[in-house]
């Protein structure tokens, strides 16, 4: 063979081979978040670290608002071209692995997270037993109190029981300052809801058990007339109370300018707080949620967050992705033993869940405001995950917000709220 | 002759009509058939089932997804008739002020009119969140100058869809007087001049000769106003999600949260085919109300 039909071989032969050789070393993977552009950079940093390691991989960042995430997760994550991993809420996973739109975890990643993360972390990110996501944070909720409003108000203590609560509400009430003795929350869902089930389990009730809602327990009813009591006393305002896409909004600004004495919140918002607050964030401080007529201890609620990978996804994308959150969760990927996310995480105040990183993140967990948070964890009871659960949790929240603005009674609002959730957890059933 | 004309018609009418029929009428074929059957966004049509008229009987029916239905089309239908109400007599009286040519400013009173409507709705949004803002909000702040207590807006399911429909009004008005005063323009100087002689006054000359004179213009831009208001989607969204108790949870916005948050096809498409024959109906309405006064 002549010297040039050589090299026509082998130009020919390197043509071929380039595009399959470009394809096999580019992998570009994208990450769906709700999180601020400050936290962003740090995923993107890490993200950076991860490509160092990996050049085949990229890894873009991409962010929402909370209030779009589960639509952009439904409408883009059912296209191989959409997001390849997902942050999500535990309470959506039920039917984003029923519509198949979230990839179960490979078997050396299930193997990890069943043996680095707490059991019940593990089935908050199962579906009938099959592991969909590598869990990230855990949140639980908790009272916050503004000590400089307590003093002023002659309060010595934190609320241990319903009673005490409802009197330091009172207390803390001065309609002519425009302030309210504790805030609730509107027009967000999680925001309407939990604190709510976070009382009502203090009270040793439940929103559902054994897959059906149990809103027409005494415990429940208790709870309800808890809300329409201060409502009607006027130690809470709804008009103080709003929310907005971006779970911030009037809510969040009454607090941190001292017009709401007590707020039921989760530990997440600690970020928000001292980015509003400054100084000021030293005067607030944490306490179990207080506990009703029929509870026994303080109990609240807990849920958790994860990251999932689209199935729709390619194969080679799949496996980056699996890989990318396998270190990014892994002791390797941080500093001093933590991983990489849960540096992150604990950039803004919310409790990582991986075994390690609760270890390596002691000292930062022992703050004042945050172990608070990790001393009710352990008696905290973790929010209902099941079919139909967000659509639930909307309509508990539509009951909610009519009792708080006094459109119905109580006891109504008891009727309402068992009788929806009934019928929406048996369609979701079907 | 008449067949080749015809053939020839429908050749040149054949690109169009095919493009319509694909990207307009069969989505709504579509809607209309998946609003009889149970079906998830997230799987294919063909494992719809057939539900005749269960997903009908549903959002008009007792529970959480019928009540949430018959809010949703409550304030949507609150929230046209608000804007339509305000927006074309305010459209006719900047029409008017601005028409006149002997008023000083005319021109930069019109830029300033229609500006507002070129502001991307996002920007409307957040900036009208502030304004509305219950503690640090600048219009609570000028009531205060007045005397007048701080207003809830946005935070009181009585004033939150009226806040909206404000903030919808700011922005719409100025392409709507822009339309009424091409209608203006329209209006012979030669009928005010035989009014002036007759010794017709400022009143009656609007009353007799401009607004009849208008009809035509005010019933387009009352069917635009109302197609516009009926889509309202990004205030809600980008400030209020719906709520508080649900009071500004439009349509468009529960369609989006049924369809898209919870997969639910089939309850979605039955919404948008009640949503798109009330606009028929609305608009059909319209348009004979205004025949019926010209053949009179």
């Amino acid at each position: 063979m002549s010297l040039a039909w050589i090299s026509k071989l082998t130009l020919a032969a390197g043509l071929v081979a380039l595009p399959a050789t470009g394809w096999a070393q580019s992998v570009n993977i994208s990450y769906l978040t709700h999180w601020s552009p400050e936290t962003v950079a740090l995923l993107e940093a890490a993200a950076k670290d991860f490509s160092k390691q990996n050049p085949d991989v990229a890894v873009t960042v991409r962010a929402v608002p909370f209030g779009d995430l589960l639509t952009t997760l439904r409408s883009q994550g059912g296209s191989s071209d959409g997001p390849t991993i997902g942050g999500i809420y535990d309470l959506w996973l039920p039917e984003l692995a029923r519509d198949k739109l979230v990839a179960p975890a490979p078997d050396a990643v299930a193997g990890e997270v069943k043996s680095a993360w707490p059991a019940g972390v593990v089935s908050a990110a199962s579906v009938g037993g099959t592991l969909y996501g590598i869990p990230n944070e855990i949140d639980v909720y908790a009272l916050n109190y503004n000590k400089e409003l307590f003093k002023e108000a002659g309060i010595g203590a934190p609320p241990k029981t319903w009673a005490e609560f409802k009197d330091a509400a009172a207390k803390l009430t001065d309609k002519d300052k425009g302030q309210q003795g504790f805030g609730m929350i509107n027009s967000w869902a999680a925001g309407v809801v939990h604190p709510f089930a976070s009382l009502l389990v203090s009270n040793s009730g439940n929103l559902v058990k054994d897959g059906k809602p149990v809103l027409d327990s005494s415990q429940a009813g208790e709870t309800f007339a808890l809300y329409e009591d201060l409502i009607k006393s006027g130690a809470s305002n709804p008009a103080m109370a709003t929310a907005d896409a971006n779970t911030t909004g009037p809510f969040l600004d009454n607090f941190v300018s001292g017009k709401t004495g007590m707020i039921i919140m989760a530990n997440w918002w600690e970020s928000a707080l001292k980015a509003g607050m400054g100084d000021k964030f030293a005067n607030i401080a944490t306490a179990p949620i207080p506990v009703g007529p029929s509870g026994d201890k303080p109990h609240s609620i807990s849920y958790s967050w994860m990251t999932v990978v689209n199935a729709k996804a390619g194969e080679a994308e799949q496996k980056a992705a699996w890989e990318f959150l396998a270190w990014l969760n892994s002791p390797k990927s941080g500093k001093n033993g933590a991983s990489a996310m849960s540096d992150i995480l604990m950039s803004m105040g919310i409790l990582p869940s991986r075994n390690s990183d609760i270890e390596a993140h002691k000292d930062k967990l022992g703050s004042e405001f945050l172990s608070g948070y990790v001393s009710v964890l352990a008696d905290a009871r973790p929010f209902p995950v099941v079919l139909g659960g967000q659509e639930f949790s909307e309509s508990l929240q539509q009951t909610l917000e009519a009792l708080q603005y006094g459109q119905v009674s109580a006891k109504d609002a008891q009727a309402n709220a068992q009788a929806d959730a009934t019928s929406i957890l048996e369609r979701a059933a079907k | 002759m008449a067949k080749a004309f015809r053939a020839s018609a429908g050749i040149m009418l054949a690109p169009a009509v095919t493009l319509i029929g694909v990207f307009v009428l069969l989505p709504m074929l579509l809607t209309v058939w998946l609003s009889f059957q149970d079906w998830s966004t997230q799987t294919p049509f063909s494992e719809a089932s057939f539900v005749g008229l269960g997903n009908f009987r549903e959002i008009f029916g007792p529970t959480s997804v019928g009540r949430d239905f018959k809010t949703a089309l409550l304030n949507t239908t609150i929230y046209t008739a608000l804007s339509v109400a305000l927006i074309l007599p305010l459209s006719v009286v900047f029409g008017l002020l601005v028409h006149q040519r002997e008023v000083a400013g005319g021109t930069a009173l019109r830029t300033v009119l229609f500006s507002t409507y070129m502001v991307p709705m996002i920007a409307v949004a957040l900036v009208w969140s502030k304004l509305y803002s219950p503690s640090e909000g600048p219009f609570n702040q000028l009531l205060g100058l007045v005397g007048i207590g701080p207003q809830p807006w946005l935070s009181s399911p009585r004033s939150a869809l009226i806040s909206i429909v404000l903030l919808n009004v700011w922005q719409q008005v100025g392409y709507f007087t822009v339309l009424a005063i091409a209608g203006l323009t329209q209006i012979p100087g030669s009928l005010y001049e035989a009014a002036t002689l007759d010794g017709a006054n400022g009143r009656e000359q609007f009353r007799f000769i401009t607004l009849p004179l208008l009809r035509r213009t005010l019933l387009f831009s009352a069917v635009i106003a109302i197609i516009n208001a009926v889509q309202v989607f990004e205030p809600v969204a980008l400030i209020t999600q719906g709520g508080p108790v649900g009071s500004t949870n439009v349509l468009t916005y529960h369609i989006r949260r049924v369809g898209i948050e919870r997969a639910q096809g089939g309850l979605r498409s039955a919404m948008a085919v009640m949503l798109m024959v009330s606009l028929i109906v609305c608009v059909s309405a319209l348009f004979a109300f205004v025949n019926r006064k010209d053949s009179e």
